[in-house]
Order: structure tokens, then C-alpha cells, then sequence
């Protein structure tokens, strides 16, 4: 009994500041989105803003890019973790505390404005890319920032989260998995059956945990599509934002509307791979 | 199937500058032989069977089977299965699945594998039990399935990592039993690696004992009792009778007295050892002496006796029938056939 006092007295802080922040503005934002807004004089509840929100081509256009970028930075940054948690399971603490640690402790804004400086048509990779005759101008170097594709994005989210999938598979990998990857080695196991039978089935819960958590970031991040992504179409959250910047004040429950679909699909997304995951822990 | 092994003047550093965990080991066993590589804790024994199964490699050395030298050889293709102290069952596969792994590897046909997997489950009375996951079972259990994993590929070598170790008493025993049977019927060719020499006695028909990864002695399993090479090999062996002397003549000069010996002692300064079952009480003849019983600690099937004779102390274990007293004093005797000189 003292142990579960002691939890929940422990738990209270936390929970105190992610219910109130948490949960207090997520039920703003959906009766904002709802239409109850007094400020302006409107306290009848409709679906009105949602209406307009999703018969809006713009929302569409925002919606698939939101996607394109979230499934993009995901499945890049995992696999590219993967890859490198696997290629370094055997180094030592240094090494991957150099390679991994570091780029976790720069913050995105941080790491967007480095990205810029080094992918855009006057930034360094240009420059050299000019130097070593690789293009003929700097400027004839590709779009990377403010570009269709979104790639200044996608690098900056991939230099930002392969470290951190990669520190998560590190510690599967660590842990039981090298002990069963030398039976199944000893059992007449090559690299590739070894990975496919034994190492991923460890690791896969670990991995989907935390590509879940990338893609839940990627889906709903403001800062980094805000400074390297085109005019239009925006991310939803960057849609949102401009919506709520509007002087219209009317544009309010737009703006809530789609921070309310974004934390829908957020959590529809993080339901389905959860459940995936439980099946892939099963076998 | 079963294939000869042979180890050349194996030496193992895990890192340069490092102590060698293994050195200059040779060891030979015979096809089907069953090897104890026994030793305490840290003596390197696990070490020479990963560089046998290929999972390090020696740092210098040669490993042959069937005469052929096998480092160049991947773990995975040297067909020598080990198991582990743990079980290490794959979790996502049901025991069906794990026991058939090596099989599903190597693309044997279904059919062959499955009745091979059925097989291997019954020898080790694991069948019914071929749908259910690890986690589902004890530990005992999961060690079988194990051992079943690894016997149905059918290896050249079998690897044995103390896989007994982690069970409790008496399911260790009977996994014992259980090992010895499948070694003997299918004929493996087996290093196994344990710490408790009665489990090396017991399991084994040969037996290497390695200190501080150090080959002391490599003999049937009798030897370590009768003729053991040192006195630190014989006192892992439980041997707790030193009397030191000086042999001349055939006969050893002791403060016990003048005793001969069956076996021959190389000449100048010698340490005699004498099992405690092998100490007579009561019996004057040759070799014996008086000595005083300092005490006597009943064990139920065996009495052991601590005894001083002329400021030499020695150990007996005699069957319960005879009994004597702490003081009692009693005429000793140290048969000549049961005494040998230490090296």
C-alpha cells in the first residue's frame, strides 16, 4: 500500500502539468474548434468549422504533404538506425555516444538553420559541389530548401532522429539479442537469417516504438516546416498557425480544427502501430 | 557423422597486453568421445569452446576436425551446435519452431524436418509441448528444448556451455542422466564445459582440467582420483592427504615412517596424497602407524575421521559400522597400492 502511495505521489507532478497543458488544451482547442468562442460572440456549438476545413482544397494539399514528410522522415531515419545501431553494436560506448548522443542534444531549430546553411544554393555543400566542378554555379546546385520535395525537411528530421531510433535499437541490440544472434550462428545461421529470424524480431518492438514517436513528431512539428518549406502548400501545423495568426479572429475555429484532425490522425496512427507492434511481439 | 577434434597449442587474448584467458592448450577427442573441459570460474574453458564453435577466433593455434584445420571456416558452416548456461530459445518462435530452426536454415525439406523436430522433441520428452512459446515454460524445460535444438541438426561437434548449471538440484541430475543418454546413442562428439567436477565425472569420458587457462591434466575420469598430477589438480578433486617425504629406493621417507608405494616416485623431495576412502583403521601391516582421532563428524552413509599422527594430519572416510571416538587412538594404515607421489 505504501509503494502505490508512493508512486502516485511521485506520478502527481507529472501528471498535474501533462493534464492541465495536456488534456486542458486539447478541450480548448475542441471547443474552439466547435465554434463556442465568446470573444467574438459565438457560443453556439456547430461542425461548421470542420466543413470548411475539409471542403478547402488547401487542407487536402496540407494533408498529403503532412504525410508525405511524416512516412518520408519515418521510414528514412528508421531504416537508416537500423542500419546504423547494427553497424556499431559491437563499438564501443564512445563511439556511438560521439556518432548518436551528440545530434540529440542540438535542438531542431538549431539543426534546420544548419541544414540551410549547408544544402541551399549559396551554402556550403553548393559551393563545394561548384569547387570540385561537380555543378557548374552554385545556384545551378537543386532546390533542396523551400522545394516541392520538402528534402531540406526530411535532411533535417533524418539528421535529428536517426540518432535517437538508433540509441533505442542500440539498447535491443545490446541486451539478449547478441546472445541469440551466436546460437542461431551456431546453428548454422547466415548474417541475413540471423538479422531476418532472430535480431529483428527483438528489436522490432523497440523500433516501431520509436518510429512511432518520430512519426507522431514529424506529423505535428511546426518549427522546422516553418523555416525550410515552401509557400504553399504548408504542413497542416504551419497551416494552422497561419490560420490563428489570421486577423480574422472568425478564422480561430479553423485553426483549432485542424490542430484537433492533426491529433486525431496522430492518434489513430499511434493505435494502429501499436497494435501492429503487440502482433509483431507475439510473432 | 561424428568427427574427430583436435587442438593445437590454442592460445586466446582478448585483447593484446590482456593475460591469455587460453594458452597453449592441446586437447584431442575422439569421434563420439564425450570431453569435459572442467575448471574453476574465469579458467578460460567457455573461451576455448567459443574459438572451437568458431564465435572468436585464437589468436594463435589450430582447431581440426577430422585432421582438417577449421578457422577459416565460418561458425555457421563448422556444423559444431552449442548450447548455452541459458536456454536463449528464440522468444517469437514456438518450441516446434526454435527445435527446427537449423533446419529451416540449412532448407531442409519440410517433411524431413518436421519428423526430425517430432523426433528430437520425444528424446527429450518435450513432445506435446511443440506448440507453446518459451515464456510458457520452466527453465528446465526450455534447457531441453535447447539441447533438442541443437541435436537435431545433427552436428559434427557438440558445444556444451554449462547448460546444467542454471537448474536447481535435482532436475539437474536428471538432465545429466538425460545428456549422457543422447551423447552416448547418437554418438556426438562432445566438449563439454562445467565447473563442478562431479558432473565431469559423472558425464564425461575424458576429462581436461584448465587452471587460469592452463591445460593441468587431460585423463579418463578415475585418474583425478588415483593419480592426479599435482597437488592443485588433486585438491579440486576433493584430495585433503599431503604428506611430504623424501623418496629413496623405492620407498618414501615420511615423518609417518618409511612407506612404499606401489607406483614409483621419482627420487629427492615428494609430496605423497592418499584418498580418504582409501585410509584403513585398526589394521597393522605394512605402511601403518599410530595415530590419535582429533574428530569424528557422522555423515549417515560415511563417518569421517580427522586423525594426527606424529604432527602429520590426515583425513579418513570409513563406513559407519566402525566407530571410534574423538581421542581414541588407533593404528592407521596407508595401503600401497592406494598412495602416490605427486609429480
Amino acid at each position: 500500500m505504501g509503494g502505490r502511495l508512493k508512486i502516485s505521489l511521485l506520478l502527481a507532478p507529472a501528471v498535474l502539468v501533462i493534464g492541465t497543458l495536456f488534456v486542458g488544451g486539447l478541450y480548448a482547442a475542441l471547443v474552439q474548434s466547435l465554434g463556442y468562442f465568446p470573444a467574438i460572440g459565438q457560443t453556439e456549438m456547430s461542425l461548421s468549422a470542420y466543413r470548411e476545413v475539409f471542403s478547402s482544397g488547401n487542407f487536402i494539399d496540407s494533408l498529403i504533404l503532412t504525410i508525405y514528410i511524416a512516412v518520408a522522415s519515418t521510414v528514412i531515419s528508421t531504416t537508416l538506425a537500423v542500419l546504423g545501431a547494427l553497424a556499431l553494436r559491437r563499438s564501443s560506448g564512445t563511439v556511438s555516444a560521439v556518432v548518436f548522443q551528440i545530434p540529440i542534444t542540438i535542438p531542431h531549430l538549431v539543426a534546420a538553420v544548419g541544414i540551410a546553411l549547408v544544402v541551399s544554393q549559396t551554402g556550403l555543400g553548393a559551393r563545394l559541389a561548384s569547387a570540385f566542378g561537380l555543378v557548374g554555379e552554385p545556384s545551378d546546385f537543386p532546390a533542396l530548401l523551400y522545394d516541392k520535395y520538402s528534402i531540406g525537411i526530411i535532411l533535417t528530421y533524418v539528421w535529428k532522429e536517426v540518432p535517437f531510433v538508433a540509441l533505442v535499437v542500440l539498447a535491443g541490440l545490446r541486451g539478449v539479442a547478441s546472445e541469440l544472434e551466436e546460437v542461431a550462428q551456431t546453428l548454422g545461421a547466415n548474417a541475413w537469417q540471423r538479422f531476418w529470424h532472430v535480431i529483428f524480431p527483438v528489436i522490432a518492438p523497440g523500433v516501431v516504438a520509436a518510429s512511432l514517436v518520430v512519426f507522431a513528431f514529424t506529423f505535428g512539428a511546426f518549427e522546422v516546416p516553418y523555416l525550410l518549406g515552401q509557400d504553399y502548400p504548408t504542413i497542416l501545423p504551419v497551416t494552422a498557425y497561419n490560420e490563428y495568426r489570421s486577423i480574422e479572429l472568425s478564422d480561430r475555429p479553423a485553426a483549432m480544427a485542424i490542430n484537433i484532425i492533426i491529433a486525431v490522425i496522430t492518434a489513430l496512427f499511434a493505435a494502429a502501430y501499436l497494435r501492429l507492434s503487440r502482433g509483431l511481439g507475439r510473432g | 557423422m561424428s568427427a574427430s577434434l583436435e587442438i593445437k597449442g590454442l592460445s586466446h587474448r582478448y585483447r593484446k597486453g590482456d593475460e591469455a584467458a587460453v594458452s597453449d592448450l592441446s586437447l584431442d577427442v575422439e569421434p563420439g568421445e564425450l570431453v569435459a573441459l572442467l575448471g574453476p570460474s574465469g579458467c578460460g574453458k567457455t573461451t576455448a569452446l567459443k574459438v572451437i564453435s568458431g564465435l572468436l577466433a585464437p589468436t594463435s593455434g589450430d582447431v581440426l576436425v577430422d585432421g582438417a584445420s577449421i578457422l577459416g571456416v565460418p561458425p555457421e558452416k563448422r556444423e559444431a551446435a552449442m548450447v548455452f548456461q541459458k536456454p536463449l530459445l528464440f522468444p517469437n518462435m514456438t518450441v516446434e519452431e526454435n527445435v527446427g530452426f537449423g533446419l529451416r536454415m540449412r532448407r531442409v525439406r519440410r517433411e524431413d524436418s518436421s519428423r526430425k523436430v517430432e523426433d528430437a522433441l520425444r528424446q527429450v520428452r518435450m513432445d506435446g509441448f511443440a506448440e507453446r512459446k518459451p515464456g510458457e515454460l520452466s527453465g528446465g524445460q526450455q534447457q531441453r528444448v535447447a539441447l533438442a535444438r541443437a541435436l537435431v541438426t545433427e552436428p559434427k561437434l557438440l558445444l556444451l556451455d554449462e547448460p546444467l548449471s542454471s537448474l536447481d538440484a535435482n532436475l539437474r541430475e536428471e538432465m545429466r542422466e538425460l545428456v549422457k543418454r543422447l551423447c552416448r546413442e547418437g554418438g556426438y562428439t562432445t566438449v563439454f564445459v562445467t565447473h563442478d567436477q562431479e558432473e565431469a565425472v559423472v558425464l564425461a569420458d575424458r576429462i581436461a582440467l584448465l587452471f587460469g587457462g592452463e591445460l593441468q591434466m587431460h585423463a579418463e575420469p578415475e585418474a583425478f582420483y588415483d593419480h592426479p598430477s599435482s597437488r592443485e589438480v588433486a585438491r579440486f578433486f576433493g584430495a585433503t592427504n599431503f604428506i611430504e617425504g623424501e623418496a629413496k629406493n623405492g620407498s618414501v621417507e615420511t615423518p609417518l615412517g618409511r612407506l612404499r608405494l606401489e607406483s614409483t616416485a621419482p627420487p629427492g623431495r615428494t609430496t605423497l596424497t592418499i584418498r580418504p576412502e582409501a585410509v584403513r583403521l585398526d589394521e597393522s601391516g605394512e605402511n601403518s602407524f599410530p595415530a590419535k582421532v582429533s574428530s569424528a563428524t557422522y555423515l549417515g552413509t560415511q563417518v569421517h575421521y580427522e586423525l594426527d599422527a606424529n604432527g602429520v594430519k590426515l583425513r579418513a572416510a570409513l563406513p559407519p559400522h566402525i566407530r571410534l571416538e574423538k581421542g581414541d587412538e588407533v593404528i592407521a594404515r596407508l595401503p600401497a597400492e592406494s598412495l602416490w607421489a605427486l609429480g
